[in-house]
């Protein structure tokens, strides 16, 4: 009996299920950050804010260490979704510069 | 039209204003201008936000206070737009977000970026935050205030239950008792400036860049205090992302910020404080909570919350896990089962619990993405539930300009969370050379801090606060 | 099964380690019973009682009441955040239990409730003896009930409105 399935969602933004985190452990991607960039976890508008824990745990498990053992991933911003129409037109003048 | 709203509350009461009308999928529904667009779409009946990317799976909210994705929609032609923080506007367009999503149709708002200095830039207008800007401000220090949600207050403003802690420091006041006593003074003091709906989304050279929808600031900042909270753990289990599974936090902020009804039959999932708490406030709010699981042997909160649930007659098993959401649009049932001493589920323990809301209480994990971005010292520490950055006792990390407080240093209660944020305050109004910072003041909040941390419940922060604040 | 399984305090630990006051001294008047038997970071009780009845070894103790010196006055029902305090009156011709209410409706001075045990199960119908509203957002309603049955003085620890 089991918790998970291919219906165990471990990362809502880009939709990668528990099984396919584990698949790719067993294929050798054990450590977190290259796991992140072959499975695709944490990529998308959160930014692993759920996932990434969720991966460090299934990492652990499947590989027998603990969580303190698994370096977390780089972050980079955007952390959270803004329009990127910001970053098209960049820095504006401002009187209080 | 279906309304989920609710009237009467033996706690709270909203003042709703007048109506405004939202369009939804070209349907219009009616909404109030305080709610965002999920909550209004969600008091309207509308369970599902979005159409997953790969599997096409239904998706309804889970954290409800801008953490995850769950809740994305289009929104007057943008995709992408977080809907639980989003407030609405009269005349918007909502649609639901199918799959990948559409281009936009609208051209994004190509409004340029501002700049700003600011002597201390406060990340999060939550417990830690608020107190942090005020015991800046009063030290003399220019603060401005960042929180990515329409109001400020973090998890204060649905904290309906009085607080734990010393008389001294606000314990027996409601949580929005303090929540609103506080607003009111960071909004009142000339000092703090105040960016509601802005969200910090990254470092670039020193400087820390915030946006709304319409409008970006790159803040120059000479100390900035992280109180950026945390978000709520997710399980796995077959169907965790069915719409009708969320966070007891999203509960919380759908009935005691919005009185919104999450569902009518809840299930919910982990009895540390915060399943025992929101459980009791389901109850309050009318709603049925027909049971209470927690995977350990023994209750994680405090027993005085348990027991008030159990005198309603609400049960509690204890070594259960849940297994399944059952439903195809929505939930309509969970499977749970007993667990062994490993946590593994026994065969042949499974049983059917109908409910139309499973609502997970399955711990917190500090939000430590700026932190992590700043390039500081972190540690992974479980007691604390997650990587936190290290820190002196004054609260101040690696980096000697940046300070992390509240729940995004570490899990801990909104009563301590506004304790280290006193401390961070004063300490980088201190750090600026501030000649008025009430430095006993401070040395006597972290003694009251270690204090409320002596006894049992604190013993496992004190294990994890030993390899974290290590730094001098 | 333990109280720290199923959230239902243990009558018998309760009468074992003194948390309930002697048959003696609830002839005298009515008297707090607080079932607060862990040790949490919590005070507002012991700086509520106006007769130094309530003693708690750091905040992190646990609070005891000192019975020959409560008087019943209900201070520290309104204040505690646990909703864990009730009060026994077994003095009178009709004994009553006082318990803090944080739902909707309030009951009536005058009407039928009916009693429930620790565990939410029902111990029969009673009459409202009276209700304390609450008088600010922080403090909780009060709901004095009354019965015939004195061993219930012990045994009731919420209501429900039918």
């Amino acid at each position: 009996m089991t918790r998970e399935d291919e219906k165990t969602i471990a990362c809502r933004c880009e939709d990668i299920s528990v099984q396919e985190i584990t698949d790719a452990i067993h294929e050798g991607y054990v450590d977190l950050q290259s796991l992140k960039r072959y499975v695709k976890f944490g990529l998308g508008p959160c930014q692993g804010k759920t996932c990434i824990l969720l991966a460090a745990q299934i990492l652990a498990r499947e590989t027998n260490r603990t969580l303190d053992q698994i370096m977390t991933p780089t972050a980079r911003p955007p952390v959270d979704p803004v329009p990127l129409g910001f970053f098209v037109k960049g820095r504006e003048a401002d009187d209080e510069k | 039209m279906e309304d989920n709203r609710i009237a009467t509350h033996p706690i709270l009461a909203w003042n709703r204003g007048n109506p405004v009308h939202v369009t939804y999928d070209g349907n219009e529904i009616t909404a109030y201008p305080e709610e965002t667009i999920a909550m209004a779409l969600y008091a309207a009946g509308v369970k599902q936000y979005s159409t997953s990317s790969r599997f096409y799976r239904p998706r309804g909210m889970f954290c409800a206070i801008g953490k995850c994705s769950s809740c994305m929609m289009r929104v007057d032609g943008i995709p992408n737009a977080r809907t639980c923080v989003l407030q609405v506007r009269d005349g918007m367009d909502v649609e639901t977000q199918h799959g990948e999503g559409k281009f936009p149709d609208v051209q994004a708002a190509m409004k340029g970026v501002k700049e700003k200095k600011a002597e201390v830039l406060v990340i999060g207008g939550g417990p830690a935050g608020l107190e942090a800007s005020l015991w800046a401000a009063r030290s003399g220090a220019h603060v401005i205030l960042l929180d990515q949600n329409p109001q400020l207050g973090g998890q204060l403003v649905k904290q309906t239950h009085k607080f734990f802690g010393s008389a001294k420091e606000n314990a027996g006041t409601r949580g929005i008792t303090i929540g609103k006593k506080l607003i009111e003074e960071v909004t009142a003091a000339p000092n703090i400036m105040v960016y509601r709906g802005f969200t910090a989304f990254g470092w670039f050279q020193g400087d820390v860049c915030a946006a709304d929808q319409d409008h970006a600031v790159l803040f120059h900042p000479r100390k900035v205090i992280v109180a950026t909270g945390a978000a709520e753990k997710m399980l796995m289990f077959r169907n965790n992302d069915l719409p009708g599974v969320f966070g007891a936090g999203a509960a919380q902020t759908l009935m005691n910020v919005y009185g919104i009804r999450p569902g009518n039959k809840v299930l919910m999932v982990g009895a540390g404080n915060v399943g025992l708490i929101v459980s009791y406030q389901l109850m309050q709010a009318g709603i049925e909570v027909t049971l209470v699981i927690e995977g350990a042997p023994r209750v994680g909160g405090y027993l005085v919350h348990a027991s008030k649930i159990a005198r309603n007659g609400v049960r509690i098993m204890t070594r259960h896990t849940v297994l399944e959401a059952v439903g195809t649009d929505h939930v309509e049932a969970a499977i749970i089962a007993e667990v062994d001493e490993k946590w593994q589920p026994i065969p042949g323990t499974e049983q059917r619990v109908e409910c139309d809301t499973i609502c997970l209480s399955a711990g917190l994990k500090p939000s430590t993405e700026l932190l992590e971005q700043a390039r500081l010292d972190l540690a992974y520490t479980g007691e604390l539930g997650g990587w936190v950055a290290k820190r002196n006792w004054a609260m101040r990390t690696s980096n000697p300009d940046i300070f992390a407080a509240g729940d995004a240093s570490g899990i801990e209660e909104a009563s301590t969370a506004m304790m280290e944020g006193k401390i961070a305050g004063l300490q980088a109004a201190y750090d600026l050379g501030h000649v008025d910072v009430p430095v006993e003041e401070q040395k006597e909040t972290r003694h009251n801090l270690d204090d409320l941390r002596a006894g049992p419940f604190g013993a496992k922060i004190c294990i994890g606060l030993k390899c974290v604040e290590v730094l001098e | 099964m333990s109280h720290f399984e199923t959230g239902i305090i243990d009558i018998t630990y309760l009468r074992e380690e003194g948390f309930l006051p002697s048959e003696e001294r609830e002839k005298n008047g009515p008297v707090a019973v607080i079932e607060c038997i862990q040790e949490i970071p919590c005070d507002p009780c012991v700086g509520a009682c106006k007769f130094d009845a309530i003693s708690m070894d750091g905040i992190n103790g646990i609070p005891r009441v000192d019975f020959a010196k409560c008087t019943g006055c209900m201070s520290c029902l309104k204040v505690c955040p646990g909703l864990a305090i009730f009060i026994q009156d077994k003095s009178k011709a009709k004994p009553s239990v006082t318990v803090p209410y944080e739902y909707l409706p309030l009951p009536v001075k005058g009407g039928t409730v009916t009693l429930l045990g620790r565990d939410g199960a029902s111990l029969g119908g009673a009459r409202v003896k009276f209700v304390l509203a609450a008088d600010t957002v922080s403090r909780s309603s009060l709901v004095s009930v009354e019965f015939d049955d004195p061993a219930l003085c012990e045994q009731v620890r919420n209501i429900k409105v039918e």
